[in-house]
């Protein structure tokens, strides 16, 4: 999958007369950790969830020439939405949890228990196994989620502001899982943050939307940092609007 | 103490009910974590216009019945999916329309309806044979539902989102679950009656979704706390000679003020 690209074609999405996000194009490369960024009401969840096919849209979202929406009917992708309150009353145990993204594969609740053990043991909460999902703290439902988006074997995870509400070493720690199964499974990651400091350090393309995709300048002023790339260092980098060549067209 | 259970209309009276404690324990978790509790108040009340309906037109009830609530059930479903309302919202306005028309047609079918009565409060002691196959049937179908889609249910219940991602076809069980849930509510209805079917079918899981934190064992308590409260409304009604539809809301009830309690003495220590 490294050598393909997500291609996000002209897409716009509208709530009954609101436009959220207005003909946004990209281009992304497979097998990198991308990072969408801008204001709140900007759009990132709006598009995060056009990717996950959780909304209609007009345009085209491509991955490795392949539709999207032809893509999700064959394959799962690994999704983590905003964290929602519903998991601190809900009765269902961690492996319950991890045992979700075993949904499409055809297996013994046997082999599906080891699979879910097996990811539980990659984000390192195999221990907690047997504990209501709602008992953990913030920072381990998400690794949690982690390992579910793993279990689909899914070489693509997004992720909808996976860190709000986590304190800074947390989020160190989170990122750095990141890092790991990124390198070992080989995955695209397309995450939304607010956070500047350590999406920087981390993520190798770094996006602005704010209804449209922000151009390369007015994402610099957006982040309040016209030289973004001297404070952060070379990782940045941040992509313009992105139209589409001839080839790129037919490739679409 | 048990000399009640040697007399027939009690033993049917008893295995009706404790099928319908098995049947709501199943379903009735799933309303509760779905936020839909008042799903079974609706669904009684649209069952009494299709009684209402089958007492004019001379034919079963009961056929009338789940027919209408089937109907309501999926209607709620639909325009809550489309119309971006949430259930409760749908429920309120129709469940108060359904009683209506249950009145109006009532009040336009010719004759004296004395089994008016039954079908609003419940007569447990007047079950028939034939309403325990009815229950049975309904069981059948309930555990077909569960043994097949029960596991997606409780994800999309869970996280709507990531079970669409996994292939689980979330709107299409949406729809199933509300005709279960319907199926299961006229079940209710034909036992506890139209006014005090939601408590059969909310308070046991109510109750057991504060004692357990695993879902298997939230459904396992409510069959059980259903099938208690059964047992003993029967059998304070016989001894007692009240109502026996009361007599089971009583003990249900009873059951959600313990646990409630255990609850509270469990945050209390811990805290």
């Amino acid at each position: 999958m490294s050598k393909g690209f997500l291609f996000i074609n002209s897409v716009t999405v509208r709530y009954d007369h609101l436009v959220a996000i207005y003909k946004v194009s990209i281009k992304l490369a497979l097998g990198k950790f991308h990072v969408i960024m801008g204001p709140n009401g900007g759009g990132k969840t709006t598009l995060i969830k056009a990717i996950a096919g959780l909304i209609p849209y007009e345009g085209q979202i491509k991955i490795d020439g392949l539709n999207m929406k032809k893509y999700l009917k064959k394959y799962s992708i690994g999704y983590l939405a905003q964290r929602g309150a519903q998991f601190q009353s809900f009765p269902l145990t961690v492996l319950q949890v991890v045992e979700m993204g075993r949904y499409r594969f055809r297996e013994s609740k046997a082999v599906r228990k080891e699979h879910a053990m097996q990811y539980l043991d990659e984000v390192k909460m195999s221990s907690l196994a047997s504990h209501p999902i709602g008992d953990l703290s913030g920072g381990q439902q998400q690794r949690v989620l982690i390992a579910r988006a793993l279990a689909t074997e899914s070489k693509l995870i997004i992720m909808d502001e996976p860190l709000t509400g986590m304190d800074p070493r947390s989020q160190s720690r989170f990122y750095e899982m990141i890092e790991h199964i990124k390198e070992k499974h080989s995955l695209t990651i397309i995450m939304s943050s607010h956070d500047i400091g350590f999406t920087t350090a981390y993520a190798e393309n770094v996006f602005c939307i704010n209804k449209r995709l922000v151009p390369h300048d007015e994402a610099a002023k957006l982040l309040k940092e016209p030289e973004i790339k001297k404070l952060y260092g070379p990782n940045i980098h941040l992509v313009e609007h992105h139209h589409l060549s001839s080839e790129e067209e037919e490739d679409v | 103490m048990f000399e009640f259970l040697s007399l027939p209309f009690m033993q049917r009276a008893l295995v009706g009910g404790e099928l319908v404690a098995v049947i709501a324990g199943i379903v009735s978790p799933i309303l509760l974590f779905r936020k839909m509790s008042f799903m079974s108040v609706g669904i009684s009340h649209g069952a009494f216009a299709g009684i209402a309906l089958g007492i004019l037109l001379g034919i079963s009830p009961m056929w009338t019945a789940i027919v209408f609530a089937m109907a309501l059930g999926l209607f709620i479903g639909f325009v809550s999916k489309t119309g971006k309302l949430s259930e409760d919202a749908t429920i309120g306005t129709f469940f108060a329309f359904s009683m209506a028309l249950g009145i109006f047609l009532i009040d336009i079918s010719k004759g004296y309806h004395p089994d008016i009565m039954g079908y609003l409060f419940g007569d447990l002691l007047a079950i028939s044979l034939s309403d325990v196959y009815f229950s049975m049937i309904i069981l059948f179908i309930t555990l077909t539902w569960y043994f097949f889609r029960g596991r997606a249910v409780v994800y999309s219940t869970f996280d709507e989102d990531f079970s669409r991602i996994v292939g689980i076809p979330v709107d299409i069980d949406y729809y199933i679950f509300m005709a279960v849930a319907s199926l299961v509510t006229v079940v209710a209805v034909r036992f506890v009656g139209v006014i005090l079917a939601s408590s059969i079918m909310i308070a046991p899981a109510a109750a057991s979704k504060m004692l357990s934190k695993q879902f298997s064992n939230v459904i396992l308590l409510s069959i059980l706390f259903g099938m208690a409260a059964v047992l003993g409304g029967i059998a304070f009604s016989f001894y007692t000679n009240i109502p026996s539809g009361p007599s089971v809301v009583f003990f249900v009830t009873a059951i959600f003020m313990v646990a409630l309690g255990i609850k509270w003495s469990k945050n209390f220590a811990r805290s």
